[in-house]
């Protein structure tokens, strides 16, 4: 049998079908569906959404910028990220032993109202120094806190810990109002505010956190905006695609090889952040030959470092020389180790491999630079004799395993808190500390006398030379394969000015103008 | 009282069907290297802090003593606080749940709306120029990957024609309806190149059936033998394609998610495993299994409605 198209969809109504296609078009094409432009509304798009708001709770990036937002701390770092400056307190004293710190808090407001007193700085300090804490080691340094007046605090410490004005400029070290968490609880952090720039309006979590400008804050005419939303978007190309078509104001994390085209669209503003971040291989030194320093100096003259900032970064991005990111008490006599195979070749001759090795190599799967960086290691020791095989691992468990030491060398890399050296010195150069100098088991007892001693001496150029000494010897016996440090592109558009990600990855929002 | 009587037997069904599920995902969970306290302390913890996080979050405890309280927690209607988010895990799922739920039924009307009139046209001039068209352009569909499909669907009809916004969720229900338009036609697309082979060929095999010739032979118009007599006994084998793809739909739109920025369940699904938050993970396999076990209730009632002999 047959049937005919034409007499099965024959329909006495015709118009109708056309009317229906052209309600609903029109009706998606209706300005109705469009978003108003709201000119004080700054729009950020970052990749992932905060977990908590909590800041003795909260790890993670997005957490911790947004919790640098909406609290202040009694001091905060420079917007270059080379020296503390004033927070909620106007001025400190720290005395000549190193034990007493006195500080003078501003008259500064939180979003309710109501002022911030000393008490309020005491209760969030012992908090953040408290059984739920996660960083309460940060905060135990202080055995004694004396509230002078309402504005005036001293913090007692037992023995001299210089580590803690730093300390004191962390995300946790951030001053809650005390009243409201008491009554709130937990609930509290759920649209939390302080005496920072902006308080939580709003949060969808995985969508968006909408922060309104605190009417009390302390910096007169700021925030300059009335509104900011940050957008939570995890594609990188999306972020990059919504920017371009103007529904995003700023964003974050642009992949590096979008960096070069968006710098040459006239409506953006492209800029890349040199954030405190190093890029390493880590050698397990309790396995051979990487028991051998001259290996693993032989490893950092095998690797064209100056090509994988080029090829890889595209040229965003500077070649290590050491463990530590290029921040305070930076040892600028130090020089990366050159590209230099004869060198390399030399060394392992000397090591007793003048055939070279194979080995193993952990690389996060998820990370695409990562994959991109290893296969380029992979050819370049290639060419010292060094077979390398990859063996990509789920980014989570990457960690745990070169913590258990079943590994043999590991891409990896480590970012800063603080501005200050102590932190990253004390993970991925002390043995034991925290982490066994990153995992790599590498000791060294004069680093580890260093650290000591620069934790008990006052800033100052005693406690730089302390650090440039503990970067050396790092540098000379090289745990790791010291790669570079990667910058953070990010970008926003021509009318927004102001828009900047700090060395230490978090923006300032109540700094940016809407023009 | 049928309908009532099948959908408590489903629900019954789904009491095995859970505890499995649980436990296998409780176990694969474990096994995998990497715990949640080393990876929230990251390079900041010493091993005391990790210790004391761990005891903290009550993974210290034996296996079997967390496995049966969050049976526990999962039997009071919760389940548990989440490990990362440090908050209820039931309130979390549930504002997401009807990121996924839009996406997934707006995305499935999509495909049953593409997929009648084509399979139809393509069945009615078989081997016809529509009919080959029709094939081509859903085998290209069914290979480009959804990612990369919906990145050129957005540079072409959000930044080179702006008509739809890049991505995002939107405010109120006409708006979101706006913004997950774009990400479900995507989705819609792969369904329907299934679906509509389904459906041809089986249009095709009822076309020649005999009761079909029955009903021209008594002198039946086109439309009503087309729709009333082939069409209806055609679907069947397509409900099945349907159901079955939808289920799979709900677990995997997490990359349509992340390119369109859609709060939806797929992603925190895989940003929680990578956080090794055991207690979300659980929770998502538990409203997966629902949802699934869901669908195929809606997919059995589909069938008994086009097909008056199949009984619940």
């Amino acid at each position: 049998m047959k049937l005919d198209l034409a007499t099965c969809l024959k329909t006495n109504r015709p118009w109708r079908q056309g009317l229906m296609l052209a309600t609903i078009l029109g009706a998606l094409s209706s300005p109705l569906f469009a978003m108003p432009a709201d000119a004080t509304t700054l729009r950020v798009a970052i990749r992932e959404d905060a977990l908590t708001l909590d800041p003795i709770a909260s790890s993670d990036n997005p957490s911790i910028w947004t919790e640098l937002l909406v609290f202040d701390r009694l001091v905060r770092p420079s917007k270059d990220g080379t020296k503390i400056e004033p927070g909620l307190a106007e001025k400190w004293t720290i005395s000549a032993d190193g034990l007493d710190y006195t500080f003078a808090l501003r008259d500064a407001k939180f979003a309710n109202g109501d002022p911030v007193t000393a008490d309020d700085v005491v209760y969030s300090l012992q908090r953040a120094a408290g059984e739920k804490s996660d960083w309460a080691r940060f905060f135990k340094p202080v055995t004694k806190y004396t509230i002078v007046d309402p504005k005036t605090i001293t913090l007692h410490l037992d023995k001299p810990f210089t580590p803690m004005l730093n300390n004191l400029a962390l995300f946790s070290a951030s001053i809650l109002p005390k009243k409201e968490v008491e009554a709130k609880g937990d609930d509290f952090f759920k649209e939390p505010y302080g005496s920072g720039p902006f308080q939580v309006k709003q949060w969808n979590h995985g969508e968006k956190i909408i922060l309104a400008k605190n009417a009390n804050y302390w910096q007169s005419g700021k925030p300059a905006v009335d509104e900011a939303e940050i957008d939570i978007i995890n594609e990188d190309n999306a972020r990059v695609l919504k920017l371009k078509a103007g529904e995003i104001d700023a964003i974050v994390d642009i992949p590096f090889n979008q960096v070069a085209s968006l710098k040459t669209d006239p409506k953006l503003n492209v800029g890349v952040a040199s954030v405190f971040r190093i890029d390493l291989v880590q050698l397990n030194t309790t396995k051979k030959p990487f028991d051998d320093p001259r290996v693993r100096q032989a490893l950092n003259y095998a690797i064209n470092k100056d090509a994988l900032v080029k090829g890889v970064l595209r040229g965003n991005g500077t070649v290590a020389d050491s463990s530590l990111p290029i921040m305070a008490y930076n040892n600028d006599a130090l020089k990366p180790y050159p590209h230099d195979v004869a060198k390399a070749k030399e060394l392992l001759a000397a090591a007793g491999y003048p055939t070279g090795f194979s080995t193993t190599m952990l690389v996060s799967s998820g990370d695409v630079t990562a994959r991109q960086v290893a296969s380029s290691l992979q050819s370049d020791l290639k060419k010292v004799g060094v077979e390398v095989k990859l063996q990509t691992i789920e980014g989570s468990s990457q960690y745990s395993t070169t913590k258990a030491g079943n590994f043999e060398t590991s891409l990896s890399y480590a970012t800063s808190d603080t501005i200050d050296p102590d932190q990253l010195i004390g993970f991925t150069a002390v043995n034991p500390e925290r982490a066994n100098a990153f995992h790599t088991q590498w000791k060294d007892a004069r680093v580890n006398e260093l650290y000591d001693l620069e934790r008990r001496t006052a800033d100052g150029p005693d406690r730089g030379a302390q650090f440039k000494e503990m970067e050396q010897r790092v540098h000379d016996a090289a745990p790791f394969i010291f790669l570079y440090h990667q910058g953070t592109p990010y970008a926003s558009r021509k009318n927004v000015e102001g828009f900047e990600v700090l060395p230490t990855s978090n923006y300032r929002l109540e700094d940016v103008v809407i023009k | 009282m049928e309908i009532v009587k099948f959908t408590l037997g489903r629900l019954l069904q789904l009491i095995p069907v859970l505890l499995g599920i649980t436990l296998i995902a409780f176990l694969l969970l474990r096994v995998l290297p990497g715990d949640p306290a080393t990876l929230i302390l990251g390079n900041r913890g010493t091993a005391e802090d990790i210790a004391r996080l761990t005891k903290q979050l009550g993974l210290d405890r034996p296996l079997w003593q967390q496995y049966l309280s969050f049976l526990g927690d999962m039997l009071r209607g919760s389940f548990g606080q989440s490990i990362a988010y440090r908050t209820a895990v039931g309130p979390l799922i549930l504002e997401r749940l009807w990121a996924t739920l839009a996406l997934v039924g707006l995305s499935t009307l999509l495909a049953v709306a593409m997929t009648i009139p084509l399979a139809l046209i393509a069945a009615l001039r078989r081997n016809g120029v529509v009919d080959h068209g029709i094939k081509i352009i859903f085998v290209m569909v069914m290979s480009m990957p959804s990612f990369w499909l919906g990145v050129l669907l957005v540079l072409l009809l959000s930044v080179v024609f702006p008509i739809f916004p890049v991505s995002g969720y939107g405010d109120g229900v006409v708006d979101r309806l706006y913004h997950l338009f774009l990400p479900a036609f995507i989705i819609s697309l792969s369904t329907a190149s299934l679906t509509i082979r389904s459906l041809r060929s089986s249009l095709l095999d009822v076309m020649k059936a005999d009761y079909i010739d029955t009903a021209r032979a008594k002198g039946l118009r086109q439309r009503v033998v087309l729709f009333r007599h082939i069409l209806r006994n055609s679907l069947i084998s397509t409900i099945s394609v349907l159901g079955v793809h939808t289920s799979w739909v709900i677990g995997g739109t997490v990359v349509i998610e992340s390119v369109f920025a859609i709060p939806g369940l797929g992603y925190l699904l895989v940003s929680s495993i990578s956080a090794r938050d055991y207690p979300m993970v659980q929770g998502l396999t538990v409203t997966f299994a629902v949802l699934v076990v869901a669908i195929n209730l809606l997919t059995d009632v589909a069938y008994a409605i086009a097909d008056p002999r199949v009984k619940l």
